[in-house]
This record gives C-alpha cells, structure tokens and sequence, in this order.
C-alpha cells in the first residue's frame, strides 16, 4: 500500500470536518438554545426567528437548521467517498460507495425498468437526505424528519413526478388514466391525491412515534429514578440515573432501524408510484404515430 | 423561545425542503454519480484494453508456437538428411581407408616377401659358394695326401660336420 | 364554570384520542398475518428468504400507515387540540 500525500490527507481532514462540524454545530445550538423543560412535553420544532413572507410567515426552525445541517454532511460524505479514486487496488471507502451505487442502480432497474434511467441519483438521494435525518435523533438533535413540512414537501415532489410522467402521454392520456372503470373516477381522483398524504404522514408519523415514545420513556424514567434513588443526599437524589443506557437502547430500534427502513419504504413507493404512472406501452405507440406523421 | 406546535403546516417551509432534495439530487448526481460512473466506466475500458492485449499476446503466442513446431519438423527432416550424408560420407571414407590400408598392407607384405626371396636368394648363392670353396678346399687336400679308404672316409665326415657348422 | 369546560374538553380529546388509537388493532392483525405468511413461505423456500423478507418489510409499512394516521390524529388530540379549543372557548368568553 502507497503511503498517502500529505495534499491527500489534509483534504480528507477537510471532507471529515465538512461531514462532522455541522452536527457539533447543530449541538452546540440546540444546548445554548434549549429551554429548560419538564414533564411531557411533545412539541414541534423550535423556531429561531420568523421571516416575514407574503401568504404565510416562514418561521425558521430546527427542522430548517438540522435540514442544512443534513444537506452539508451529505456534500462531505459525497465528497469523502468520492476522493482519491481508482480503477485498481481501491480503497475501502471507493468499496463502500461502488458497492452502494450498485445496490441502487439495480433497486432501480428492478422496480422501475429501463425506461427511468436518470432516476438512481435522485433515488440515493432520498434514501441519503431521509435516513441522515432521522439519523439526527441520536445526536439529540431534532430530526427534520419528525416534521410534517419537510417530509410533505419530498411527497409533493413526489407527486409532482408522478404527474409529469403521467402527463407524457399527453392531457387525454392523464384524465384517462383516472377512468380505469370510469364509475371509480371520483374515487381515483382522491386515491391520486392521497398518495403524497399518505406518503407523507407514513414517514411523519413513524419518526415522530419513535421520538414520542422516546419522551414517553425518557419523562417515566426520570419519575422512576426519582422514586428508587431519591433518598440519596443532594446531587445523586436529583439526577436521573435511570435514564442513562435505556433510552439508547431503544433509539436503536426507533431511530436507527425505523428511520433507515422509513427511507428505504419512501425511496421504494417513490419508484413504484413514478413507474406506475407512466404508461410504456401508449407512450411508445404515441411516440411512433408522432414518428410517422 | 417559542416552538411550533406538533403538526403546524407551512408553505413556505415545503417549498423549502421540496428545494433542498433537488438541490441535494444534484449534488448526489454531480459530486456522487459522475465521478463513480467515470470510473466504473474508466475501469470497464481499461479492462477491454487488457482483455484486447491479452487476445493478441494469446494469438501471437499462438502463431509462433506453431512457427516454431514447422520449422522444428523441418529441423528434424535436415537432421535427418545431415545425418544420413555424414554416414554415407562416413562409410565411404571408411571403404576407401581400409581397401588404402589393405593396398598398403600387401605393398608391405610384397616387399617383405621380395626381400624374403633376396635373402633366400642371397643365402643359397653364399651356400653355393661356400660350396665351391670347401670344395675347392677338399680338392687341394685330396691332392695334398694319399687317399686310403680310411681317410677318405673321415675327410667326407669332417667335410659333411664343417658344411653343417657353416650351415648353421 | 369555565373549568368545567376546558375539563370537558381535555377529557373529550383524551377519550377522542383513546378512541382513535383503536385503529391500532387493524395493522397490529395485518402485520402479523402478513409476517406468519413471510415465515410460512421462508419455512417453505428458505432460498428465498432475501425477497420474501424485503417484500414483507414493505407491505407491512404499508398495512402500517393506517396505524400511523390513527396515531397522528391521536397525538393531534393530545397535543395540538386542547390548546387550540381552549383558545377558541377563551377567546367565545371574552
């Protein structure tokens, strides 16, 4: 193995504080920002200040923050994985992401056929931008996720897709898709908006179950190691003991593999949506008449 | 510090994070994508290239070995021919060294032979003249003495010893 | 007076929520037919176990999102509507 110049070093440092120092910032934050609180208490984010906007004031929150937050170590980490690499003897990390792009490349392919060929990058980058967030949970910090503005305004992209592709087979192709038994029509027009509501509300509600059961469980062990240990002397009666360990354990189910399985879910109806959206067969008969004519 | 409530719905904050999961698209497509896709396809390349040489070196090996099993074939025909002149060569050399070396034995023998016979030749001749003189000698004694049988007989004795003395 | 109707609006959206958590029971029965279903056909095929697992996976996200609007609609309950009827009973009184 070649030792590694000192250039290649100090730009992999560079990449690593990229990746690492927003989540200490967002910490850092989150500490001097956080009002003491007791009891339950489940709220939504915390909001910074309020920008004012026409329609409706945008206040900026934690969510927005931690979504910045997110969007800055994805660029580190796609920039760590993608430095220094090779066509031979490679390195673990060149591994890591070849290997990553080809489990999406045929995630994609199987789901969604030849036809959506550009759409692996915006596939990796749901499944990068949803489980970093629900990821932030277990640095303490809010996970954008648990918000619904963020997660509804992935559906409504979403959504958006889902309609181009429909649309590619012109305006009669669209209202035609909605009369597949014509008496349903109604019903099809609601099952077509519910799906970015559902979409939205099945990522929304998963995380925000995980963190309300994470106070649920973090405000009863409090109450618990208030009963078992109050009657030690000064400092060891007030602090929650209980609530060291515990809750770690159970932010490996809530946090860890409920938001990486959330993304993959997300990524998954994504592709099923889109691709059942668009119409092959039309579009190529289409395509051919437009051809001859 | 205020906080919004749990579900609070917000247009501004959508279109917000609609924005970033585009933004972040591109970045995954430009800073992830493009350059792992470049190698991939750099590699993919790079291998063709080695398969390609690979190929070739393969054919040419291919060709000379086969090159090289003719001309080893043609070698083994030469050798053969060398072979079979040397040996032509060889017994005709030898033929001629032996009939040389039988004529030089018999010039040998002849000459051997021929001075066998002078020497023969140049015995009897000393014989005959040894002859003549004990003859001559046995003259002038006969004529020296009166001959009685007795002498006689003696001196053909003594002459008959002295021819076997000098014969020896 | 007033106290009694923020109680009655604080036990209305707990009893609202308790109620709406029922929902509960349908993806708790749908999930669990649909993973003796995955373990059947993992008993039958265990080559097949990858597929069948990711398959299992994604369908009982989907059974689950009914639980999870339940859920939302049940910590909206708790959460968010009380403090809005109060507000709004406040603001009928002054």
């Amino acid at each position: 193995m070649k030792r590694k110049s000192l250039g290649f070093i100090l730009v992999d440092a560079l990449y690593i504080a990229m990746m690492t120092l927003p989540i200490i910032a967002g910490i850092v934050l989150k500490i001097l920002t956080k009002p003491a609180s007791s009891g339950i208490t489940v709220t939504g984010a915390q909001i910074y200040f309020t920008l004012p906007l026409p329609v409706q004031d945008l206040p900026v929150t934690e969510s927005q923050i931690n979504s910045l937050i997110v969007m800055i170590t994805a660029l580190g980490i796609c920039l760590f994985l993608t430095h220094g690499l090779r066509t031979r003897n490679i390195s673990r990390r060149q591994h890591l992401v070849e290997w990553a792009i080809e489990k999406v490349d045929a995630m994609t392919l199987d789901s969604m056929g030849e036809y959506f060929k550009g759409f692996p990058p915006f596939i990796m980058s749901i499944l990068i931008l949803s489980a970093l967030s629900s990821l932030l949970s277990l640095f303490g910090l809010f996970p954008p996720t648990s918000d619904i503005n963020i997660v509804a305004g992935w559906a409504i992209l979403v959504f958006l897709l889902i309609t181009y592709y429909k649309f590619k087979c012109g305006p009669l192709g669209y209202v035609k898709s909605f009369c597949d038994p014509p008496l349903l029509a109604p019903l099809n027009v609601i099952s077509e908006v519910a799906t970015p509501i559902s979409m939205a509300f099945r990522h929304y509600g998963n995380v925000l179950s995980g963190s309300v059961i994470g106070v649920l469980i973090a405000t009863g062990l409090q109450g618990l190691s208030r009963i078992v240990l109050g009657w030690l002397p000064g400092f060891f009666g007030e602090f929650p003991f209980l609530q060291i360990g515990l809750p770690a354990v159970l932010s490996i189910y809530f946090d860890v593999f409920s938001g990486c399985l959330q993304a993959y879910i997300f990524a998954m109806l994504t592709m099923m949506y889109v691709s059942g959206a668009f119409n092959a067969d039309e579009y190529f008969a289409r395509k051919k008449k437009k051809l001859k004519n | 510090m205020q906080t919004l409530e749990v579900i609070s719905v917000n247009l501004w904050q959508t279109l917000i994070s609609l924005l970033n999961l585009v933004v972040l698209f591109l970045i995954v497509k430009h800073f992830l994508y493009k350059p792992v896709k470049k190698v991939l396809a750099k590699r993919q390349a790079e291998l063709e290239e080695h398969y390609t040489t690979a190929e070739k070196a393969e054919a040419d090996a291919r060709a000379d070995r086969l090159a090289w099993e003719e001309r080893l074939s043609g070698a083994n025909a030469e050798a053969d021919a060398i072979l079979q002149n040397a040996t032509e060569l060889a017994h005709s050399r030898s033929d001629a060294i032996v009939s040389e070396a039988r004529e030089k034995a018999d010039g040998i023998v002849r000459v051997a032979q021929n001075e066998a016979e002078l020497e023969r030749r140049r015995a009897t001749e000393s014989v005959k003249r040894e002859i003549v003189e004990v003859s001559g000698a046995i003259a002038e004694k006969m004529l020296e003495r009166e001959v009685n049988v007795e002498d006689h007989r003696k001196l053909i004795d003594s002459f008959i010893e002295n021819i076997g003395e000098s014969d020896e | 007076m007033l106290e009694l109707a923020i109680g009655i609006i604080l036990g209305g959206c707990a009893l609202g929520a308790g109620c709406a958590m029922i929902a509960g029971i349908g993806p708790g029965i749908g999930e669990g037919n649909a993973v003796a279903k995955a373990c059947e056909a993992i008993g039958r095929q265990p080559e097949s176990k990858g597929a069948v697992t990711s398959t299992m996976l994604m369908g009982c996200a989907i059974a689950e999102t009914t639980g999870l609007y339940a859920l939302v609609i049940a910590i909206l309950l708790i959460f968010v509507a009380p403090n809005m009827l109060v507000n709004i009973l406040l603001k009928a009184i002054a």
